[in-house]
């Protein structure tokens, strides 16, 4: 039998736009510290191995895996790195425990994107060397043209981004971990500025610093550490064809593939049903919908109006982001998944405050490495 | 334990300054070469087929992604196309204001499975639409030099 694997310890250092009195090794170690005491672990006895994610162009160092052992109690343990989402780690690190080799392994993701001066050059050094980046354009011509494509071939109205928009900055209002809250009107986020049409400035978040550790542990310790564990019921993630040339634009056929091996792992059949709301990456506000569309949350071209009437609000049938999502929250770069999921997690445990939704028992979390990326991944936790 | 103390004013917040200087060379590969020296010399696009899978790609690869199997049928594209998806872009790389926005389009090359991604011209942003037909516009051959910017951008038909 499949041993179970749950997380039974969280923390983070809060999600905010700059943090100059930190470094990043002391946001590290604030959010582990947070989550051993959440466990009740010591890590120099009772981790058996730590998994990161980072990408070394945000960190501004070359092997940047090589940076994280003191700061989260790592010193001379297994651990790595590795160059993808937060999600992407913690479906590595479930596989360790998975093997039988590891019973408990701790995960971080971080994200000190204040420090970085040239964010939009790193996203076009992701870019084709050869036959993208030799236009020089800011690589969020690459949402533009995919929400372009989104909206015209699911009849999806401009209105219901702005809704996104409305509706996760306004549940950010009520969430303590983070800083993006507002009082806004579809107006107001589609008349905001044009970045690259038609996405707006409003339909963009922006990037904020932070970071979330988590302590995994297979089933046997997991009982003996925490009267509420939280079960990693599935985990799925896909790439599509990187390809600009290739692509279909119009839809996030990683969400799609990244969706199903999660529900088939979890053994879901009816996601709608079986899952009580989720955490979808809404980096740029059209992703929710796609991304809602692509998991088989809705029908393809259904979001749009779903948003619209309230489906996906807080107090609506699905709610969707209820911690504002990346647009409330700041988007953390490969943190941002864990971000997601740890929302997951406070829900699930019933200690979300006052955005705590009734009843709920499955979540999903799910991430998007962003532009000009094609690839993310799902996460399905239940209590 | 966690953090004790922090600071207490932002003139207190130091920070080290650096970057980090990379510079690259990009080898275009066989099959880039084959489609760069086509635009080049001849200001023609070229592409490669999978018969297997009944798909054309352009640019060019020597391998399908679909079935992985090695490709060696090179066919001529024409130099037009439809715009799959387009843009317009109002922010350069710092993030500033562009003095004139420009429209940025995915093209898709007639006969092909793929396209080029590209500016257009010529063209008022508000009149671009889906399925709109383009074609490209090389720059003088003496000005060519094997890049995608050969290509100086696209325009309507």
């Amino acid at each position: 039998m499949i041993r179970q694997v749950a997380i039974v310890g969280v923390g983070w250092s809060p999600f905010r736009s700059i943090t100059p009195s930190i470094s990043y090794k002391e946001m590290m170690y604030e959010a582990a510290v947070q989550a051993y005491r959440d466990a009740g672990i010591d890590p120099r006895r009772d981790v058996d191995s730590f998994v990161t994610v980072a990408e070394d162009f945000c960190e501004g160092t070359s092997i940047f895996d090589e940076y994280v052992p003191d700061q989260l109690g790592a010193l001379h343990r297994p651990m790595h790195t590795i160059t993808g989402d937060g999600i992407h780690g913690l479906a590595a690190s479930v596989m360790q425990i998975l093997t039988g080799r590891f019973d408990v392994v701790v995960l971080e993701g971080h994200s000190k994107a204040s420090n970085i001066l040239t964010m939009p050059y790193i996203t076009a050094f992701a870019m084709d060397p050869v036959f993208n980046r030799p236009l020089a354009a800011n690589p969020v011509f690459i949402a533009g043209m995919e929400m372009q494509r989104y909206l015209a071939e699911t009849g999806t109205p401009l209105d219901a981004c702005g809704q996104v928009v409305v509706k996760n900055r306004g549940n950010a209002l009520i969430n303590p971990l983070v800083e993006f809250g507002a009082e806004l009107t579809v107006d107001d986020v589609l008349l905001s500025e044009p970045v690259a049409e038609p996405l707006t400035r409003l339909q963009c978040a922006d990037h904020a610093d932070g970071a979330v550790v988590m302590v995994l542990a297979a089933e046997e310790v997991a009982k003996t550490l925490t009267d509420t564990p939280i079960w990693v019921r599935g985990i799925g993630w896909a790439n599509d064809t990187f390809w600009m040339e290739s692509r279909t634009w119009g839809q996030a056929g990683y969400a799609y593939l990244a969706g199903q091996m999660a529900y088939r792992t979890a053994g879901i059949k009816s996601p709608r049903s079986e899952i009580d709301f989720a955490e979808i990456d809404d980096v740029y506000a059209y992703k929710e919908l796609q991304h809602l569309e692509a998991l088989g949350l809705c029908r393809p071209g259904e979001a749009g109006m779903w948003t619209l009437e309230g489906g996906t609000d807080l107090d609506g049938e699905f709610p969707v982001n209820p911690s504002g999502g990346s647009l409330g929250g700041g988007h953390m770069l490969d943190c941002t998944g864990l971000a997601r999921t740890l929302e997951v997690v406070l829900q699930l445990r019933g200690k979300a405050g006052q955005r705590q939704l009734e009843d709920v028992e499955t979540g999903l979390a799910f991430c998007w490495r962003g532009v000009p990326t094609t690839g993310g991944a799902a996460v399905i936790l239940s209590n | 334990m966690s953090l004790l103390y922090r600071i207490q004013h932002p003139r207190d917040a130091l920070v080290v300054e650096g970057s980090m200087p990379i510079t690259s060379l990009y080898t275009v590969g066989i099959a880039g070469e084959r489609f760069f020296r086509e635009i080049m010399e001849q200001a023609r696009l070229f592409a490669t087929r999978c018969p297997e899978c009944d798909v054309t790609y352009l640019p060019p690869r020597l391998y399908c992604e679909r079935c992985f199997s090695q490709l060696d049928e090179w066919v001529e594209a024409p130099a037009t196309g439809r715009v799959h998806t387009y843009t317009t872009v109002h922010i350069d790389l710092d993030g500033n204001p562009l003095p004139e926005p420009r429209t940025i389009a995915f093209v898709r090359i007639d006969d092909t499975d793929g396209g080029i991604v590209h500016y257009l011209g010529k063209v008022d942003p508000s009149e671009v639409y889906i399925g709109m037909g383009v074609e490209a516009v090389f720059k003088k051959k003496s000005e060519r030099k094997g890049s995608i910017t050969d290509i100086a951008y696209f325009r309507p038909v």
